[in-house]
C-alpha cells in the first residue's frame, strides 16, 4: 500500500493524519491517540513548487522541499504537521510555513532536549509529551488514555525489536537491500499494526546461516535517498551490514526503555535509550564509540558516510568519524546528497570503485 | 599556580593598562589625534580608542589566564553572569571569529579546519575557531586553553555541534544550556527546564573553579549585567536622532563589551562614556556620516571582513544604517534580568533572545525598529553560513515592504568568510537598491 492509499484507508477508519518532519518524535503517543503519522523526508526529487525559493539555496534540501511540498498542497490530506525540534533549519521552517504561509492547518511542535540525560531533561521531555498529547486531544476531540498509551508503547516495542533484529542480523536475512529498505521505510507511513505484520513476515526469513556473502559495508548518515543507492550497492556486490541512518538505525532503541510504571515516564525514558544522534547533541566520543562498536560487531569492511549538503548536525561529526575510522584502518567513502531523485553516474562510479577497493583489501593476505 | 596568578593579575590590572596609557601618550607625542572627519563619514568616535584598549587588554590578559584562573570558552548567548562570581576568565570564540574576519584570517583558518574534514558550508565562526585551535594561529597572540566549555543554544544549535567537537579536542567538561525555541510566548515548563539547567551549571562551574558561588557577588553581577544592557540600549537609542550620531557599522564594533564583558564594571563604565559621547554628538548635530539622507535597518550579522568598504559605499551615497536587529538583541534581553531572582530571570532573559523566537516576533521587532529609528529601507544580509538568522528573511523582506512600506535588499554574503562574497555582484545590487530611493 503506498502513502496516499494508506492515508485514505486510515481516514476511513476515522483516524486523523499528521505529517511529520524529521527525525525523532514519540510515535507511541500518536498511536495511543488514534492518529496516523506520515513522515515527510523532503520529499526527494526536485522541489514540488516555487515556495522552495522562500528558503535560501544554502539550506538543506529537506526543508526547502518540505516547504514547497506543504505550500503546493502536497500534504493537504493531513490534518496537522508536526515539527520536531531537530535542527535550526526545521525550527525555521516550523515558524515560516505556519506563520508566513505554506501551512494553514494546525502546526504541532515537539521540542526534544539537547545534550545529556538528566533530571532536568527528563522532566522537560515529560512536560513536552503532556503538551503534545493536549494538542492531539484538540485535534481528535479525545483525551489521551493512559492504558492506551501503555498498549501503544508495547506495540511499538515489538516493532522496534523486529526492526532491530532485521538490522543487527542483516547477514542472516535472505532479502536484498532495496527490498529491506523499502520495507523499513514503509514504517514511515504505514499504520503500526500493518508495519508490524510486514516486519514479522520478513523476520521469518532470518536464519541461522549467513546468507549475505557480498562486501559488508556500514552506512552512517541522514536518510537513504535516493533509494537507488541500494541498487547500485547490490549490483556492485555489496550490502549494508550495519545501519546508522538517522531515518533508520538511529531510531531503534539500544535497549527497551525501563518501564517505570507510568507510561509517560517510560516514553520519556525512550528518548534517552536511542543510539547517539547528533541532532540530539550528546557526547561526540560516545557516538564515535558506538559507531566503532556497530562497525566491528557487523564485520563491516568499509564505511559510507552519506550526509545531506548543508546539514550542520551531521557535517560537524564528519571529521571525528574520519579520525576514528582512519585509526582503525577502515576504508571510508564520503557522499553528500541533496535529495536527488537518483544517483548521478559519477556517484555510481565512486560507489563501484569503493566496493571494489574494499573487496580487494578484504581479500589481501 | 600562584606565580601564574600573580602574572595574570599584573597583566590585567597593571601592565596592560600601563601599556595602553603609554600607547595613548605615544600617539599624542606623534600628534596623531585621529580626530578629523574622513569623508564620507562624520568625525570618528573618541570612545573607539577606549574600546580598542578594552579589547586588547582582555585578550592580553587572556594570554596569561590558563593555569592562573579558571578559563571558560563561552557562546555569545550564554548566561555568563553565573560564571563571573567564580572568577572565570571568559573567551568568546564568536568574538574571536569576528576579529579573525576583520583581519582577513578566516580563509586561512577555515582551510585548516577543512583539511580536518569540516565542511565549508558550516558557520564561519566555527570554522575560524576550529582552524585557530588546530593551528594555534590567531590575531590576538594566544587564546588560553579552556577548563570549561559553556554553550547555550539560544542563538543556534550550531554552537552545540561546534562545542561538542571542542569538548573532544580539549577533554574538558561541556555545559549545555538548552533553550528550546519559543513559538509565541514561552511556556512555564521551558523556563523551569532552563532554571534547572542553570542549577546544574552552577554545580559544574563550582567544581571546575574549586569554590562556591558567593550569592552577594552573583546578585551584584546580575545588577551590572542589567545595567550594562540598559546602557547599551541608551547608546543605540541615540541613533534615533537625525542625523544619527554614529553608523550601524560603528555599533557592530561597540557591541563587543556587552557580548564579552557583560556583568562587569569595565563594561558599564565604557558604555557610560560612549552614551555621553553619542548624546553630546546628538546635541551638536554631529552625524556618523557626513550627509545622511536615507536611514536603513540592518538584519543579521555584519559582514565583518567588509564593514569598512560597505559602509563607505553607503555613506558616500547618503545612506546610513541607523539600527540593526543584531545589536538591538543585546539590549532587549538584558532588561529581563532581575538581580533578586538570578536563576528565574536569567532563564527568562536568555530564553527570549531574538534568535530563539519565531518569525512574527522578529517581524514585530523589525517594524518597531524601523518606526522608532525612522528607517525607510532595510538590508537583509543573507548569511550563507548562519542559517538560523537567515531562514525566513525572504518572507520578512516581503512583509516589511507590503506591510510597512520598507524597501528591502537581500544581500548574499557570509559574516566571516570573504570567499563567499562576490564584490561586483553585491555592489551592483546595492547600487540598484540605492537608486530606489532617488
Ligand atoms: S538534513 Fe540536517 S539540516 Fe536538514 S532538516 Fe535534516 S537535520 Fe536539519
Ligand atoms: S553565526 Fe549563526 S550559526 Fe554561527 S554561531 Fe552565530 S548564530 Fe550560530
Amino acid at each position: 500500500m503506498m502513502r496516499d492509499a494508506t492515508i485514505s484507508a486510515q481516514k476511513k477508519l476515522g483516524r486523523k493524519t499528521v505529517a511529520v518532519l524529521p527525525v525523532h518524535y514519540p510515535r507511541e503517543l500518536f498511536t495511543a491517540m488514534d492518529v496516523h503519522t506520515v513522515e515527510l523526508w523532503g520529499p526527494p526529487g526536485p522541489p514540488r513548487g516555487p515556495d522552495a525559493g522562500r528558503i535560501q539555496a544554502y539550506a538543506c534540501a529537506v526543508v526547502r522541499n518540505a516547504l514547497a511540498f506543504l505550500a503546493s498542497g502536497g500534504a493537504d490530506a493531513a490534518d496537522a504537521v508536526l515539527f520536531p525540534h531537530t535542527c535550526d533549519s526545521i525550527q525555521g521552517l516550523a515558524t515560516l510555513a505556519p506563520d508566513f504561509g505554506g501551512w494553514g492547518k494546525p502546526a504541532l511542535r515537539y521540542l526534544h532536549p539537547k545534550g545529556e540525560d538528566g533530571p532536568a531533561a527528563r522532566a522537560f521531555v515529560r512536560a513536552e509529551l503532556v503538551l503534545l498529547a493536549d494538542r492531539l486531544g484538540e485535534l481528535t476531540g479525545r483525551p489521551l488514555g493512559i492504558p492506551r498509551l501503555a498498549e501503544a508503547i508495547e506495540l511499538h516495542g515489538r516493532i522496534d525489536r523486529l526492526r532491530g533484529e532485521l538490522l543487527s542480523r542483516r547477514a542472516f536475512l535472505d532479502m536484498a537491500d532495496p527490498a529491506l529498505y523499502r520495507l523499513l521505510r514503509r514504517g514511515e507511513f504505514l499504520g503500526p499494526e500493518d508495519h508490524l505484520a510486514e516486519l514479522a513476515v520478513a523476520a521469518r526469513g532470518l536464519g541461522e546461516e549467513r546468507v549475505q556473502h557480498g562486501v559488508p559495508l556500514m552506512v552512517t548518515g541522514y536518510v537513504p535517498e535516493p533509494m537507488t543507492l541500494f541498487d547500485s550497492l547490490a549490483s556492485a556486490g555489496a550490502f549494508v551490514a550495519a545501519d546508522d541512518y538517522a531515518a533508520v538505525g538511529r531510531r531503534v532503541p539500544l535497549s527497551p526503555p525501563a518501564d517505570g510504571g507510568d507510561p509517560l515516564d517510560t516514553l520519556a525514558a525512550k528518548a534517552f535509550a536511542m543510539p547517539p544522534c547528533p541532532t540530539r547533541g550528546g557526547d561526540q566520543d560516545v557516538r564515535m564509540e558506538y559507531l566503532e562498536t556497530l562497525y566491528r560487531r557487523s564485520d563491516a569492511a568499509g564505511l559510507i558516510v552519506h550526509v545531506q549538503k548543508f546539514c550542520e548536525p551531521e557535517l560537524f561529526d564528519v571529521p571525528a568519524i574520519r579520525r576514528r575510522f582512519a585509526r582503525i584502518g577502515a576504508p571510508l567513502l564520503y557522499l553528500e546528497g541533496e535529495l536527488e531523485a537518483s544517483l548521478s553516474g559519477q556517484v555510481v562510479t565512486r560507489l563501484e570503485a569503493f566496493v571494489e577497493m574494499v573487496n580487494a583489501e578484504r581479500k589481501a593476505p | 599556580m600562584i606565580a601564574r596568578r600573580v602574572r595574570y593579575e599584573i597583566v590585567s590590572r597593571a601592565l596592560g593598562p600601563t601599556l595602553m596609557a603609554m600607547e595613548r601618550w605615544g600617539r599624542r607625542l606623534r600628534g596623531r589625534k585621529g580626530g578629523g572627519a574622513e569623508e564620507p563619514f562624520g568625525p570618528p568616535l573618541e570612545s573607539t580608542r577606549k574600546l580598542k584598549e578594552l579589547t586588547t587588554l582582555h585578550y592580553l590578559a587572556g594570554r596569561f589566564a590558563d593555569g592562573a584562573v579558571p578559563v571558560a570558552w563561552v557562546t555569545s548567548g550564554f548566561p555568563v553572569e553565573m560564571l563571573r562570581p567564580l572568577g572565570f576568565h571568559t573567551v568568546y570564540p564568536e568574538n574571536h571569529g569576528a576579529i579573525c574576519s576583520v583581519k582577513r584570517m578566516v580563509p586561512e583558518l577555515s582551510e585548516a579546519a577543512e583539511r580536518e574534514g569540516y565542511s565549508r558550508d558550516l558557520c564561519g565562526y566555527a570554522r575560524a575557531d576550529i582552524g585557530s585551535v588546530a593551528t594555534g594561529k590567531t590575531p590576538v597572540g594566544r587564546l588560553p586553553r579552556p577548563d570549561l566549555l559553556c554553550c547555550c543554544t539560544n542563538i543556534c544549535q550550531t554552537v552545540l555541534y561546534w562545542y561538542r567537537a571542542l569538548a573532544v579536542h580539549f577533554r574538558v567538561p561541556l555545559v549545555i544550556i538548552d533553550t528550546p525555541f519559543v513559538y509565541g510566548e514561552a511556556r512555564p515548563h521551558l523556563l523551569a527546564y532552563i532554571a534547572d539547567q542553570l542549577r546544574e551549571l552552577t554545580e559544574t562551574a563550582e567544581r571546575v573553579a574549586g569554590r562556591k558561588v558567593d550569592r552577594a557577588a552573583l546578585v551584584e553581577t546580575m545588577r551590572l549585567a542589567r545595567e550594562g544592557s540598559s546602557l547599551w540600549d541608551e547608546c543605540l537609542r541615540a541613533g534615533r536622532a537625525r542625523p544619527s550620531p554614529w553608523t550601524g557599522f560603528d555599533s557592530f564594533f561597540h557591541l563587543a563589551p556587552i557580548v564579552a564583558m557583560r556583568g562587569t564594571r569595565e563594561c558599564n563604565a565604557y558604555y557610560r562614556m560612549l552614551r555621553d559621547e553619542l548624546n553630546d554628538r546628538v546635541a551638536r548635530g554631529v552625524g556618523g556620516i557626513a550627509d545622511e539622507r536615507v536611514r536603513l535597518l540592518w538584519d543579521n550579522l555584519p559582514i565583518w571582513f567588509n564593514l569598512r568598504d560597505l559602509s563607505a559605499v553607503l555613506a558616500g551615497n547618503g545612506f546610513n544604517i541607523v539600527c540593526a536587529t543584531y545589536t538591538n538583541a543585546w539590549a532587549e534581553a538584558g532588561s529581563m534580568i532581575d538581580p533578586e531572582d538570578p536563576e528565574g530571570s536569567t532563564a527568562r532573559a536568555y530564553l527570549n533572545v531574538l534568535l530563539n523566537r519565531d518569525l512574527p516576533y522578529k517581524l514585530s521587532i523589525m517594524k518597531r525598529l524601523c518606526r522608532e529609528y525612522f528607517a525607510s529601507g532595510a538590508i537583509f544580509h543573507s548569511d550563507r553560513s548562519c542559517k538560523p538568522y537567515s531562514i525566513g528573511q525572504i518572507d520578512l523582506k516581503g512583509r516589511m515592504a507590503s506591510e510597512e512600506g520598507v524597501k528591502g535588499l537581500l544581500l548574499e554574503a557570509d559574516h566571516a568568510d570573504p570567499r563567499a562574497w562576490s564584490e561586483a555582484q553585491a555592489y551592483n545590487r546595492l547600487h540598484a537598491f540605492m537608486e530606489l530611493f532617488a
